[in-house]
């Protein structure tokens, strides 16, 4: 492979990646930007830098109405999908049992699926049962979605399981619950974590189903879109930088405890 | 449990369920497999039922009819749906020529930065599409942060960018950008650099190596990339009616209208249809070419 | 020998499992006895794994029985069962340091922290391990390191027979020829049964008590390892050490048998009543070359077309009229001979070194 031109297109390709990564990291950096002015419409440069609209934000009944219902949801929907997704991630990863690969299919269709479609499909649904829409039912919406990718994810971690280390404390004499309190828990832990974290945070910010299924409830993504559509103000952007923010607060904290769990198992 | 060295008969068919019913890969299965059919296909099948119904009307239990499938083509449903195959190929395309190379740098070139790159990539992922489109508006707008910039660095001034089909096609590519990325990756890193060294040793060209050895094994990456994106971007919503204002229909809008606005449950039934077979054929063909074992359970 | 008069600790009464339509183990009788060193041998397939399996309880017998000590134990499970067994992949806890993998079946049994803590130092001394190991992790020990590390779990438990599935397969020469050493030297200082599974005969005999050869679900011999060795009872059994020399035979009269393949006839070293058709087997080691196959009963003509080294060992392959296949020849380095390919050449054989089998 020839030296120099090797090396500019080696060259180029880096640069065209950080460019790219810039092109992606564009528009969150607009949202924060836009939060840090005093004026109550945008526009840029921003002639007034204050955070007034931060203490606005935490302030304001609405706002914590919709991150009360945010959060009801997202911890719902996590801990269903921990629990659902866990079982599934064994039938897919673990276990070799007859109709496994077209199980592995069937989970996969939700996520291939238009979510917009989803989301009013199962609103006909709740509305031919007879049951009205809310937060409740924004629950059972986002796990059709997302019980399927935290099965992928633990999927991951379970397909390197060894299912001897089971078999071996087994014959060394454990019962089936101390089997999968000292051995499968603490192995597959890192999996049910990362599942549990994209749970949480995809369902917080889901938009299409929630849109279909909240009903009279709100979400943070939902009152984001209609200020967003209609009626403007600076909460848009405090607020979604808030989130952000504390989506990379989750993030970072995560990565550090698997750090922390590499180097102590060094 | 020793079982009877009995004759050839082989046991009945409800021994066999039972037997097959204590696997414990299937009990396992079982309790996400009855929340996907009341949560999944209850739903489908609704909708598949609605599409049968008279236009307007919004109970289950009449008559089957065909008039909305035949409303598609004589009142013009196929608009939104030409839109957005219009759309996502043209976002497939783009999203083929950014993430090429991009993906050779990851799984060539970057080493232990590659790493670094996936988690910057999936990132986003994590946070709302809505934030991060209107990002793009808050950019974009007329005295916004582009127009803004430009205004006080250079004295120029750029009409509004938003509300444009061109919008809408970034608001895609942008979204789903990681889509087309990570399977290119996977795609690409199966790819053995001591093929190419091989080809290049008997004497074939960058060109022939490309063409002859890179595309053919990168190809189940590459389709998958492409497909994954193209449903995808497809049945998306957020795109079209954040940065695209009235710009054009796709046709996750225009079912979400016949739903809402329109009050017209069976022509959104019969477009979610169109648009769930159309999907769905594509879903199978990816389901066949990809094993999924040998994907994951590579790591 | 050890044990053998202590009677059978491990009985197994015709046992059969099968999977599906797959028949795993077609029927095996065979008595295990207490303090011995019992390797079951086989090529891949023939069961040796499924059998081990269903002694430890990850199995159950399709049908026929276990016995241990007397008592039946087809029902008891795993982790009921006295026996504890030393797995392929070694399955050592990566969440674990070597000492909490080692006092494992100690902490599940309940025992406390300060007596826990003695066992796993007693056991890392008697596995020739540092007691600084307690607190490494498994990932950064050595293959040796970890295979001691897994042993010394399975003896932590203190288990009446220990079962090893393969585990020094995957290992280098020297390695495994250290390790194999140590094994029969714990199992002396232990005084515990071993049932050892292994693909190499070869490996079976350096540590074996007593060694079953496996065949397709069958156990075809169980013996010491000279019994295998010298008295194989069949021509699998026989062959299955390495390259031999097999003739089909018929009996020509009291003291000699006749080639089928051409006709030639060798003296044999013991009673051909009731034996009328089989094989004579000769291993390439007793067939002599040159001047030192003078004088020897069994001689014949051919050409020298192939050397060999082995080391110590020179081996020739040597072309006979009549017969397909190339005869295989030994000697050691400093016995006296020279030869160049082509040559005519005589080779021979002591009846005495002549085995026969029916099979």
């Amino acid at each position: 492979m020839g030296g120099r031109r090797a090396s500019i297109a080696r060259l180029l390709i880096v640069l065209w990646t950080l460019v790219i990564l810039a092109f992606l990291y564009l528009p969150m950096i607009s949202v924060v930007l836009a939060s840090f002015t005093k004026k109550r419409y945008f526009s840029f440069p921003i002639t007034a830098w204050d955070t007034v609209w931060y203490e606005k934000a935490l302030e304001s009944l609405s706002v914590r109405n919709i991150i009360a219902t945010s959060l009801s949801v997202a911890v719902m929907v996590t801990a269903f999908s921990v629990v659902l997704g866990f079982c599934s991630a064994l039938a897919f990863a673990r276990y070799d049992w007859k109709g496994r690969k077209q199980f592995q299919k069937m989970i996969l269709l939700p996520i291939f699926f238009p979510q917009a479609v989803l989301g009013l499909a199962l609103l006909l649904w709740f509305t031919n049962i007879g049951i009205v829409t809310s937060w409740k039912t924004a629950v059972f919406a986002h796990m059709v979605w997302i019980v399927p990718i935290v099965t992928l994810i633990m999927s991951i971690q379970v397909y390197s399981f060894d299912p001897a280390l089971e078999e071996a404390a087994f014959d060394l004499g454990a019962s089936r619950r101390q089997v999968l309190k000292e051995i499968t828990l603490p192995i597959l832990a890192p999996g049910i974590v990362s599942g549990a974290i994209f749970a949480f945070l995809l369902s917080w910010g889901n938009f299409p189903l929630s849109l279909f299924s909240t009903g009279a409830d709100q979400t943070v993504p939902e009152w984001l879109y209609a200020k967003m559509v209609m009626g403007y103000t600076p909460l848009v952007p405090t607020l979604g930088s808030l989130t952000m923010g504390g989506a990379a607060v989750v993030v970072v904290l995560v990565l550090i405890g698997f750090q922390i769990r590499r180097m102590r198992q060094r | 449990m020793a079982e009877a060295m009995a004759g050839p008969t082989s046991p009945p068919w409800h021994a066999k369920a039972g037997a097959w019913l204590r696997q414990p890969g299937v009990l396992a299965a079982l309790p996400t497999t009855l929340f996907l059919s009341i949560g999944f296909a209850g739903p489908l099948v609704i909708v598949l039922v609605y599409s049968f119904m008279p236009p307007r009307t919004f109970s289950m239990f009449q008559a089957p009819t065909l008039v909305n499938f035949v409303s598609v083509v004589t009142d013009s449903y196929y608009i939104s749906f030409f839109w957005s195959l219009g759309l996502s190929t043209v976002t497939v395309v783009l999203l083929l020529l950014v993430c090429y190379p991009i993906a050779y740098g990851m799984a060539k070139l970057f080493g232990r930065w590659a790493n670094l790159v996936t988690v910057l990539v999936a990132l986003p992922l994590l946070i709302s599409e809505n934030i991060r489109l209107f990002g793009w508006v808050l950019f974009l707008l007329k005295n916004g942060i582009l127009d803004g910039s430009l205004q006080a660095l250079f004295g120029l001034t750029i009409p509004s960018l938003v509300y444009s089909v061109p919008a809408i096609v970034l608001g895609l590519t942008y979204v789903y950008l990681p889509f087309m990325l990570f399977p290119l990756v996977i795609g690409l890193s199966m790819v053995p650099q001591s093929l190419k060294e091989a080809a290049a040793d008997l004497g074939a060209t960058r060109l022939q190596i490309f063409r002859e050895v890179e595309m053919p094994l990168a190809m189940p990456g590459i389709l998958i990339g492409a497909m994954l994106t193209f449903i995808l971007t497809l049945g998306s919503l957020a795109e079209s009616k954040i940065l695209g204002g009235q710009a054009v229909v796709m046709i996750a809008d225009d079912i979400e209208s016949a739903f809402t606005y329109a009050q017209n449950w069976p022509k959104g039934a019969v477009l979610s249809v169109l648009l769930i077979v159309f999907s769905g054929v594509l879903v199978f063909f990816l389901f066949r070419r990809i094993d999924l074992d040998r994907i994951i359970g590579r790591r | 020998m050890s044990g053998v008069a202590s009677g059978p600790i491990l009985q197994l009464r015709q046992i059969v499992k099968k999977f599906g339509d797959f028949t795993a183990v077609a029927g095996v009788d065979l008595d295990i006895y207490e303090g011995e060193f019992f390797t079951l041998v086989g090529p891949s397939g023939s069961g040796k794994t499924t059998m081990i399996r269903m002694l430890v309880g990850m199995e159950r017998p399709t049908s026929g029985d276990i016995y241990l000590h007397g008592q039946r134990i087809n029902e008891v499970p795993a982790n009921k069962r006295p026996t504890c067994m030393v797995f392929q992949s070694l399955a050592l806890f990566p969440h674990k340091s070597v000492g909490e993998n080692i006092e494992f079946p100690l902490k599940i049994a309940g025992v406390d922290p300060a007596k826990r803590r003695l066992r796993v130092e007693e056991l890392l001394t008697l596995l020739r391990l540092p007691l600084s190991a307690y607190g490494k992790a498994v990932q950064q020990c050595s293959g040796g390191e970890q295979q001691r590390v897994a042993l010394a779990r399975a003896l932590a438990f203190d288990p009446e027979i220990l079962f090893f599935d393969e585990p020094l397969s995957a290992l280098d020469f020297r390695l495994r020829k250290t390790l194999e050493k140590e094994l029969k030297d714990i199992h002396r200082e232990t005084g515990k049964t071993f049932v050892f599974i292994t693909h190499s005969l070869e490996e079976a005999m350096v540590m074996s008590d007593r060694i079953g050869i496996m065949k397709e679900g069958r156990i075809v011999q169980v013996g010491s390892p000279g019994e295998i060795y010298n008295e194989p009872s069949n021509k699998f059994v026989a062959q299955f050490m390495g390259e031999v020399n097999t003739l089909e035979v018929e009996t020509a009269d009291a003291a000699t048998v006749r080639n089928l393949a051409d006709g030639r006839t060798y003296r044999v070293d013991r009673n051909l009543d009731g034996f009328e058709r089989g094989f004579l087997i000769i291993r390439p080691e007793v067939v002599k070359i040159g001047e030192l196959a003078r004088g020897l009963a069994n001689r014949i003509e051919g050409t020298l077309f192939n050397d060999y080294s082995l080391g110590s060992r020179i081996q020739y392959q040597v072309r006979v009229e009549g017969d397909g296949v190339p005869w295989l020849v030994e000697r050691l380095q400093d016995e006296p001979f020279e030869a160049e390919p082509g040559a005519s050449v005589v080779i021979g054989w002591r009846p005495e070194d002549g085995i026969l089998v029916r099979d």
